[in-house]
């Protein structure tokens, strides 16, 4: 195992709270305990990038079985098989990281910008797709992306474009809607990219650290990416650690290593585990789980420790769930804020609180045009199970005795 | 093999579609359709139709897969 911290330069270059750490062999975070790669540190890291064709690329991920790393876990061999054999009008970069505890997309564009851009242009050229774009919505990762690509020509439309911060705002379909100069909403109906994309075109739109694992795999090859990690995904995969941890901050691990052991080399204190961000699930245990896809999403891990009120922070968070609702549909705006409402009762003590959670909670999934209300319903109904006693507790009228300390960080909020 | 569909960006819960079809739709307490999911049979299609076509909102869909 390697530690490596960001050197004082960069946290004095307000990239503060960057850190990274690595457990095995350092993949996409390759090279990055010197600060970011320009343009020739990457190539002396990483090599160039081979030029290989549509082909190749539908091989390598198939053997490979990589999935996307945005949250979904789609197989991107699957999503370069749906694309017509011409006609592909753009690579898109989803970089508007939206989850607001997830870091290892925005440490990809701030430190390693060229492995992305290999990446996406790898493809771009490989499918013959004339455009790339990158959406971002973090000014340091912009800045990065625009000094790299100063360094590089790669005789192709590449873009960087800001994009809103709002949770809902890095849904696929918002992105590509924004980058059409549209809101930053998700349509109501459910195209796929890989048909209906951008310029209404058929579009490879993928997460930030796919396109950083595409450029490692094309260099690997399907044997060289396979030596670490689970047989049936190999390779590596990025992880955001935050909560009641000593050392928060982004890990590269093997694909399939254990929860605990990610949680012991933060640091983390004992206590409840959520696995998947705020869309993600609350563990009953901790021992046993392996850190895979589609369970991992996009890689956040939150430690609550046991020093705060589980139901207060997750009332905190269901209040800031309803506030990223694009507002589109009734049953996710009518259906978080009346949840917000049921979990403040219930944690005062009120038991119609709970009655009315548990219908509340199995009327929103499934009923809206994006999938965040069936993500807060999941996130909701895990803590409702998984702090089965706490809830007890609070419906005696005594409480659980603990304070809302804000472990869980939410935008805005006091941490 | 028909079933009806709903654009949630455009439902603003006017409720017609319960009202027309109400063995597939009813509606929840703040008014807006759950669907029942199942097939609209033959004998069902004209009245599914007529409630495509009643929603205020054009957000009930026919969808045939």
């Amino acid at each position: 195992m390697t530690t490596i911290d960001s050197p004082a330069s960069l946290r004095s270059a307000g990239l503060e709270g960057e850190r990274h750490r690595v457990i095995g062999d350092a993949r996409v975070l390759a090279g990055l305990d010197q600060g970011r790669l320009d343009l020739q540190r990457h190539l002396l890291t990483h090599g160039p990038q081979p030029e290989l064709t549509r082909d190749d690329y539908v091989q390598l991920c198939e053997a490979v079985g990589l999935r996307g790393r945005g949250g979904a876990a789609f197989p991107v061999a699957l999503k370069l098989q749906d694309l017509p054999a011409r006609g592909v009008e753009a690579v898109v970069v989803n970089g508007s990281e939206s989850e607001p505890v997830s870091r290892k997309d925005r440490l990809l564009l701030t430190r390693s910008p060229h492995l992305v851009l290999d990446g996406a242009v790898g493809l771009a050229h490989a499918l013959r797709a004339p455009h790339v774009l990158i959406a971002v919505h973090d000014p340091a990762a912009a800045t990065s992306l625009r000094e790299a690509l100063m360094e590089r020509d790669d005789q192709l439309a590449i873009e960087v474009r800001d994009t809103p911060g709002r949770f809902v705002a890095g849904e696929a379909r918002a992105v590509l809607s924004v980058l059409e100069g549209g809101t930053a909403v998700p349509p109501g109906r459910r195209v796929l990219p890989t048909r209906r994309g951008y310029h209404r075109r058929p579009t490879f739109l993928s997460n930030v650290e796919t396109f950083a694992q595409l450029a490692v795999l094309a260099r690997l090859g399907s044997r060289g990416f396979s030596s670490t990690g689970l047989t049936s995904e190999p390779g590596t995969q990025l992880l955001t650690i935050d909560g009641a941890v000593q050392r928060p901050g982004v890990i590269e691990t093997p694909t399939g290593v254990p929860l605990d052991t990610v949680l012991q080399y933060a640091g983390a204190e004992p206590g409840p585990v959520l696995l998947g961000g705020y869309h993600g699930r609350w563990l009953p245990q901790t021992d046993g789980v392996l850190l895979q896809r589609p369970e991992v999403s996009a890689g956040i891990i939150l430690a609550l420790g046991s020093g705060t009120c589980p139901l207060g922070e997750v009332t905190r968070v269901a209040e800031w769930l309803r506030s990223q609702s694009a507002g589109q549909c009734g049953p996710c705006v009518f259906g978080l804020a009346s949840l917000v409402d049921d979990f403040a009762r219930l944690t005062i003590g009120d038991s119609q609180g709970w009655y009315d959670a548990q219908r509340h909670l199995g009327l929103i999934p499934g009923r809206g045009a994006c999938a965040h209300p069936d993500g807060a319903a999941r996130f909701l109904t895990s803590a409702l199970e998984v702090f089965d006693d706490d809830v007890r507790r609070h419906l005696s009228g005594q409480g659980c005795g603990r304070p809302v300390l804000g472990v869980l960080p939410v935008p805005g909020g006091t941490r | 093999m028909n079933k009806v569909e709903i654009d949630w960006t455009r439902c603003d819960g006017h409720g017609l579609c319960a009202g027309l079809l109400p063995d597939d739709v009813v509606l929840d307490e703040w008014g807006f359709p759950v669907l029942r999911g199942r097939e609209i049979t033959a004998g069902e299609l004209p009245d599914a139709r007529r409630a495509v076509l009643a929603c205020p909102a054009l957000a009930l869909r026919l969808s045939s897969r």
